[in-house]
């Protein structure tokens, strides 16, 4: 987009014959449109003059001028913003009427919340935010001061935004969060914009002091200049201001607060979404003063509103950047209403918090259940590129510990004295696997379930590799590493166990997330929960032997140093997880041979369609665990033997619903103190009581109706009986 | 291929082709003028220049390697922006102008040939 040079430019008219499109040498422009219509008469329907070299499937991607759709190019309300600006579309100051003219910013900062918010969820900063000629060039409203510094510090709110996911990198490719081409990001100047703000901001306190000031006073405050010219007026107007610069502020401090690295800016940062949370409270409050000030049409509906009085804003057009919005097409994009802007931004705020109220402990455990706590509400592209950043730094966790440290803390070794270690091949690889693991945990549903897939991979082949390698090592030499007090190979030992572990872990994630997506139809439950019940039994297996190993060396220590204090309740922590899993074990058994049963009885769900066989559903659901030797004999087959012969006459004896009832509440003492995880266990508990008391009716009588509902919980089906 | 389109260009190019060009149908005529460098422009005041490519009954035009110019202002005269775009189809309805890159001398002969 270099503009042509001078002499060539003189003057492109719509007499292209003296066009300054340069011809070739010696050469000119000849007009060719009289010849060409007589060619088109001559053509026959259907026919086309064209090269050897023509393609018509390579025309049909021609980008078509001229349509709405394709081309970005096409002029629309102004041919240029210099030209926008020109004509008077976004004039400095608004309006020579100080009262409108503080009306009309009140607009503009209500449609850069709804374009911010828009902006984040995934359009282009071009067709939004930047669609405001005073966010383009912030230089023309310097002798606004109010203006000025709200739209300084919008792009340097922006500018944090951008660097916070595009250096963590969770954005997909359809997210054009980060596109930032040919947009002008001046960092030092919108740097002042907090400096300038805050200013703005002592002003309007003063001003609303002195107008809610008692005349006596108001004498002492007369040098002050009034906000706008009516008094009724003036309290609301510094009142619905004073909130939306306020947030502004907090809002940038706390992004910036989170920036800190180890997570040193949370509590501040706490502090400032606590505030935030508030003035948007407080300008929803606003909204009803504004609204009464307007002289109300009653065209626009409140849902579709984009600012708090319902009007239009001054100075926005997003075809002005169309160009820039490449390489999407140029389609139009539809802003949220301002209401849920606002809502969009609460949320944003309660998930960036819930991450700064993160305890950052280092155990590994402990982050992968927060992690999964977090998606649970769905937290947007922001804060999850917020919580990738905090928790991989550096190569490090929390950029504070590394993972052969946090390894060697879930199975209670103590890994100080071995100094070569961290540089281990190995241990090298772990590292880079953990990163990237929590690194896909950060990213969306769909995303995410693809990623753990093919990283399953990773995790079983390094597996293997080590368990060849470490048993070999373990044969040669024992006794001598044990004299020297190295104990290399028996923590490598210990690591290859927990792999192990981990890997099941991320399978049966793997799995859990196919629930969200509603990837599964009923009649592929049976083999869900048969494959869950199969990866959740070697979880249990695994993270078991863990725990005796811990429990085992935690008493081992304390019997050498007797002031050494048990990590009691990381051992309850771990013990509880364990006990969990187990139960969830139990239920999915008793699940799959429920389906199986019912199935098998002809009451519910066959899995035959004419499309696929069980055996290629099969296949399409599992293949990336089979892959990765999860479980390491036929699957299909395993899971046909042990499914054919269920039936419900049997199905009371096997008792895994009344065994997992009887675990959950267990387990719910235990969690007494943690709501999320009590909700969850509840949930479990619920959906095992109502599976027994389905289960025998369904003995009792087999002409019910039953049909698997998730009410009591987001992937444990329920089985609901009822007389037909 | 390319080669092809040089020489057609520079065999037209020539004064003596001229006449021979003169005797041909418009049909012809517009096949010669594939390859050629032709400048497009249309109603919103956009001009295309890239290489003729291809051209229906209909009047809708095929440019490959197009270059786009666009002025700044509505007023002109003005500066232009430009930007490549690659293969492109404009349809007859919005086309306003079109011209090819030509010696003088075919300039002439083409004008002669529309009367």
């Amino acid at each position: 987009m270099q503009p042509v040079r001078e002499e060539e430019s003189s003057s492109i008219q719509n007499d292209p014959g003296n066009c300054s499109i340069p011809s070739g040498d010696s050469s000119v422009w000849a007009d060719v449109s009289p010849l060409l219509s007589a060619a088109c008469t001559d053509l026959q329907e259907g026919e086309l003059i064209h090269g050897d070299n023509f393609n018509l499937f390579a025309a049909m991607s021609a980008l078509e001028i001229m349509d709405p759709k394709m081309d970005s190019g096409m002029v629309s309300a102004f041919y240029s913003i210099d030209e926008a600006i020109e004509s008077g579309f976004a004039p400095v100051p608004i309006s020579s009427d100080k009262t409108v003219n503080v009306e009309s910013i009140i607009d503009i900062m209500d449609h850069l919340l709804v374009c911010e918010a828009t902006w984040h969820m995934g359009h282009s900063l071009a067709q939004t935010v930047f669609s405001c000629i005073y966010v383009l060039r912030p230089e023309r409203t310097s002798s606004q001061a109010l203006l000025h510094s709200y739209c300084r510090v919008i792009r340097a709110t922006c500018r944090a935004v951008v660097s916070v996911v595009s250096d963590a990198r969770t954005n997909e490719e359809e997210d054009l969060l980060t596109m930032t081409y040919g947009l002008p990001f001046n960092g030092d100047e919108d740097a002042k914009g907090l400096l300038l703000l805050n200013a703005v901001e002592e002003t309007i306190c003063r001003q609303l002091r002195a107008c809610k000031a008692t005349s006596a006073k108001r004498r002492l405050l007369e040098e002050l200049e009034p906000l706008q010219t009516n008094p009724h007026l003036e309290e609301g107007f510094c009142k619905a201001l004073l909130c939306r610069i306020r947030f502004r502020k907090h809002f940038l401090h706390a992004l910036n607060c989170m920036r800190r690295p180890q997570g040193r800016g949370h509590e501040l940062a706490r502090k400032h979404i606590a505030s935030c949370i508030s003035e948007l409270q407080s300008l929803l409050e606003s909204a009803e003063f504004l609204r009464s000030n307007t002289v109300n049409n009653g065209e626009t509906e409140i849902e579709e509103r984009t600012t708090a009085s319902g009007r239009q804003p001054i100075g926005f057009d997003s075809t002005l950047n169309k160009r820039l919005s490449a390489p999407t097409p140029p389609r139009a994009i539809k802003l949220l209403s301002w209401k849920k802007a606002i809502d969009y931004f609460v949320k944003l705020l309660h998930n960036l918090d819930q991450i700064c109220a993160f305890s950052l402990e280092p155990d590994l455990d402990f982050v992968l259940q927060f992690v999964i706590q977090f998606h649970k509400s769905r937290p947007d592209l922001v804060s999850r590129a917020h919580l990738q950043l905090l928790l991989v730094q550096d190569g490090k966790l929390y950029g504070r510990d590394t993972f052969l440290t946090i390894c060697a803390r879930l199975l209670a070794i103590d890994v100080s004295k071995n100094h070569g270690l961290h540089l281990n091949e190995y241990i090298l690889q772990l590292n880079q696997l953990m990163i990237n693991l929590l690194k896909i945990l950060c990213a969306n549903t769909p995303w995410q379930r693809r990623k753990l897939g093919k990283i399953l991979n990773d995790w079983s082949i390094f597996n293997v590799q080590m368990g060849i390698n470490v048993g070999q090592l373990m044969q040669q030499d024992t006794s001598r590493s044990q004299k020297n007090g190295d104990r290399s190979l028996f923590i490598l030992n210990h690591v290859y166990g927990w792999i192990e572990e981990q890997i099941h872990w991320v399978a049966l994630r793997f799995l859990v997330l196919g629930f969200e997506l509603d990837l599964y139809s009923p009649s592929e439950y049976c083999m869900v929960y048969w494959y869950m019940y199969i990866i959740l039994w070697k979880l249990h297996e695994k993270a078991r032997l863990r725990v005796l190993i811990v429990v085992h060396s935690e008493e081992r220590k304390a019997k050498r140093n007797k002031e050494y204090s048990r990590d009691m309740a990381r051992e309850d922590r771990i013990s509880l997880w364990v006990l969990l899993i187990q139960c969830q074990t139990s239920l999915t058994q008793g699940l799959t041979l429920m389906i199986a049963a019912l199935r098998n009885e002809g009451m519910c769900l066959k899995s035959q369609g004419p499309f696929n066989t069980e055996n290629e559903k099969f296949t399409q659901h599992f293949e990336l665990l089979q892959k990765a030797s999860l479980p390491e004999y036929d699957a299909y087959e395993s899971f046909s033997k042990s499914t054919a012969h269920a039936s419900l006459d049997f199905l009371p004896a096997y008792e895994c619903f009344r065994d997992a009832q009887k675990m959950a509440k267990d387990i719910k003492v235990g969690y007494a103190n943690d709501p999320d995880k009590l909700a969850e266990v509840r949930g479990i508990e619920q959906v095992a009581e109502h599976n027994v008391i389905a289960v025998n009716l369904l003995c009792q009588d087999r002409s019910l109706k039953v049909s698997l509902e998730f009410t009591h919980h987001p992937y444990f089906a329920t089985a609901i009986v009822r007389r037909s | 291929m390319e080669q092809d389109a040089e020489r057609s260009t520079s065999t037209t190019a020539t004064v003596a082709s001229t006449s021979e060009v003169s005797d041909l149908d418009p049909i012809a005529r517009v096949r010669k003028l594939l390859f050629r460098q032709m400048l497009v422009g249309i109603k919103d005041g956009r001009f295309f220049l890239g290489n003729f490519h291809c051209i229906d009954k209909q009047g809708n035009i095929i440019l490959q390697d197009t270059v786009e110019y666009r002025s700044i202002r509505r007023s002109s005269p003005s500066p232009t922006e430009q930007r490549c775009l690659g293969m492109i189809l404009i349809p007859s309805s919005c086309r306003t102008s079109c011209h090819v890159d030509c010696s003088i001398e075919e300039q002439l002969s083409l004008v002669q040939l529309k009367e």
